[in-house]
């Protein structure tokens, strides 16, 4: 009985939305979508950091790159390839963090052994922390 | 022997619904005794996909479910409120799928007549063009997208501050404490033999118990000779330590099911599966196909999954209330709160099925059903009465790192734990030192687990503080970890080794179903970290 009176509302709505689509002229969601979800932190990455994602996030915290190049800020660089780059959605809060000094990227890249692009891993973690 | 400990209630077992019914009871001002064999949520609350959730699914099923979900999920998220964030899926539509735009489009409109219950915003409807937009990670072939939003929680937090708060309020919470046996009179239950982790074995008598222990509950029931029956069903899950999607996405498995990808705070949750599970529910494995099965589903809309490396698995088996023949998947979470006195037993009430969105409900419902029985005029407060870290507003989280000297991400994350309780914790010598740099966790937080939240091994940590849950699985912490918290338990040298071998070996079943190439790399690296351990024959 639940489920036959389930499927019969559903049927219902579903004629009620056919009809209201006809009906309506359609828009763009993709601004609402998100403008309600900035203040949770739920921003995209761009494209291109999409793209590079696997490698971005394939840290395995060995801590070579902190011995050839340091700090970022006040941030060890593996904690920002294993830490920072995590909690993308609340770096905005974390930003006095990564405030700071530059670290050479180039020779912290050549000491990681799965192949991390720190300075890409920075760019984003600097971008979003922005806000 | 002891002589035994007299109580109103023992709740047996400590995951999320016998912990909420244990706060509910001790709120009402009734003694409870709240016994848990392993540790808070290790069992189906721990395994489950970490969501506070309406239950859309339901709708085809039962709005009722649906509406009473969502409803209770509003009272979690205000009464917990620094455990939640909003999880916002994309549900693409491809060619072919079992649903087409618009009938997934109806079920969302329908859903958002129940979403204000639950503080969440209703649905949008994506092009293919604005689907790839918000999340490129999306195939080519995605026609159109609807969205959908829920909550996220910490099961663990959420069970231990339910355990937290009955403790406050006059409860004995015990973990790592077997019941091994009722205790009975005639017809009735008078209470529990209990082995605790030291093999010590004590009775407490109680003027009711509550058996709360849910895929257990068959095990339990048996021992007051009072049948119940279950379907239990397991579940995996893939876990990867980062976010690798902007938003959460759906998937249809090849059977045609509804999967999910769920982005956490910092973490994906990929699942789950829903099979019949016969074996034994003190080992439940991963397996590798259940792995491929969840890879495949994902695949076909978000195809670059193989290339993110999981971390690990976790594997549950959900307390299903028992029907013949339906599909495991269109089996309801429905619940049942049943009074053993009508077959005999008095004393005695179970509850069993549910899933954790409705825990606090189900607490609510099995605490009316004991009250009655004890003749207890006390109504239930737990819908209204903040969890510990609750009660007021957090400072905000750089504020707190600048006082303590800690990096403003260790704050959130710790904020994120204790919430308001978040300055308690860090008020210790140790101030800011990090002893988990992935997560981050400080070695204040995790004596404070060890001194004051019944942390007993490094998986315990694991559970209570997020130890070892990042990138790193833990090759560059359990070590220290140890040493932390065998300071506060008081362990010896090789009490500490003992632990850390342990809690390796416990990881590596996890894991090692999720083992791809580029997770090897971590493996080597953790394998090395350990080597002088003497744990080279872990795999």
């Amino acid at each position: 009985m639940g489920r036959a009176d389930s499927l019969a509302k559903l049927a219902w709505a579903y004629g009620i939305h056919l009809t209201r689509r006809r009906l309506t002229r359609q828009r763009s969601q993709l601004d609402d979508l998100l403008h309600t979800y900035r203040p949770d932190g739920i921003r995209a990455l761009l494209p291109a950091e999409r793209a590079k994602l696997p490698q971005l996030v394939g840290c395995i915290n060995c801590g070579l790159c902190a011995l050839a190049a340091g700090r970022m800020g006040k941030t060890r660089l593996p904690d920002l390839a294993t830490s920072y780059m995590r909690l993308y959605a609340r770096l905005g809060e974390a930003s006095s963090d990564i405030e700071g000094g530059e670290p050479d990227f180039e020779a912290a890249a050549s000491a990681c052994p799965v192949g991390v692009p720190l300075a890409d891993v920075a760019a984003i973690v600097r971008r979003l922390s922005a806000g | 022997m002891s002589a035994p400990s007299a109580h109103d209630v023992c709740v047996i077992g400590g995951g999320v619904t016998g912990a909420g019914i244990a706060r509910d009871l001790s709120l009402r001002g009734l003694s409870v005794l709240l016994l848990e064999k392993g540790d808070w949520g290790a069992g189906t609350t721990g395994g489950s996909s970490w969501m506070i959730h309406g239950g859309p699914r339901y709708l085809e099923f039962d709005w009722n479910t649906t509406r009473l979900s969502t409803q209770d999920a509003g009272h979690i998220v205000t009464i917990a409120r620094h455990l939640v964030y909003r999880v916002v899926f994309i549900i693409p539509v491809l060619p072919h799928d079992r649903n087409n735009i618009e009938r997934m489009e109806t079920a969302m409109e329908v859903y958002d007549r129940f979403q204000p219950l639950k503080r969440a915003h209703p649905h949008r409807r994506l092009t293919a063009e604005d689907a790839r937009q918000a999340e490129p990670g999306l195939s080519p072939d995605v026609i159109g997208a609807v969205t959908m939003e829920e909550w996220g929680v910490d099961p663990h937090r959420l069970v231990y501050a339910n355990v937290e708060d009955a403790v406050a309020h006059g409860a004995r919470a015990l973990n790592h404490t077997k019941v091994i046996d009722l205790i009975r009179d005639g017809g009735k239950v008078i209470g529990v033999r209990y082995r605790a982790s030291d093999g010590s074995i004590s009775e407490a008598r109680a003027r009711a118990v509550v058996n709360a222990t849910g895929p257990w509950t068959t095990e339990i029931s048996g021992m007051a000779g009072v049948p119940v029956r279950l379907r239990p069903a397991k579940g995996i899950h893939i876990v990867y330590p980062h976010r690798i999607s902007n938003f959460s996405i759906s998937a249809e498995s090849i059977d045609g099911r509804d999967l999910l990808m769920v982005s956490h705070a910092g973490f994906t949750l990929l699942g789950t599966t829903d099979d019949d599970f016969y074996g034994d529910l003190d080992s439940v494995d991963v397996m590798e196909d259940e792995v491929d099965y969840l890879l495949q589903a994902f695949e076909r809309v978000f195809p670059s999954i193989r290339e993110y490396r999981p971390v690990r698995t976790t594997a549950a088996v959900r307390p299903t209330l028992y029907k013949w023949r339906r599909y495991e998947d269109e089996l309801s979470r429905e619940y049942e709160v049943i009074d053993h006195a009508a077959q005999g037993v008095e004393g005695f009430v179970t509850i069993a099925g549910g899933k954790l969105s409705m825990y606090r409900l189900m607490a609510e419902e099995t605490s009316d059903a004991v009250c009655r029985k004890l003749g207890h005029q006390a109504k239930c407060m737990t819908a209204t009465t903040p969890l510990p870290g609750n009660e007021s507003d957090m400072e905000p989280p750089a504020d707190l790192a600048r006082r303590f000297g800690l990096p403003a991400l260790a704050a959130i994350k710790l904020q994120s734990r204790h919430g308001s309780n978040a300055a308690k914790v860090l008020d210790d010598a140790r101030g800011g030192r990090l002893v988990c740099r992935c997560e981050p966790i400080t070695e204040a937080e995790l004596a404070y687990a060890a001194r004051s939240e019944q942390v007993r091994s490094l998986a315990d940590a694991f559970r209570r503080v997020s130890l070892a849950a990042g990138p790193c699985a833990g090759s560059a912490c359990v070590m220290r970890a140890a040493e932390v918290i065998g300071g506060e338990l008081g362990w010896s040298a090789s009490q500490r080794f003992d632990a850390v071998r342990e809690f390796v070996r416990g990881s590596w079943l996890g894991r090692a179903p999720v083992l791809g190439q580029s997770a090897w790399a971590q493996e080597e690296l953790a394998q090395g970290a350990m080597r002088g351990l003497g744990l080279n024959g872990t795999r």
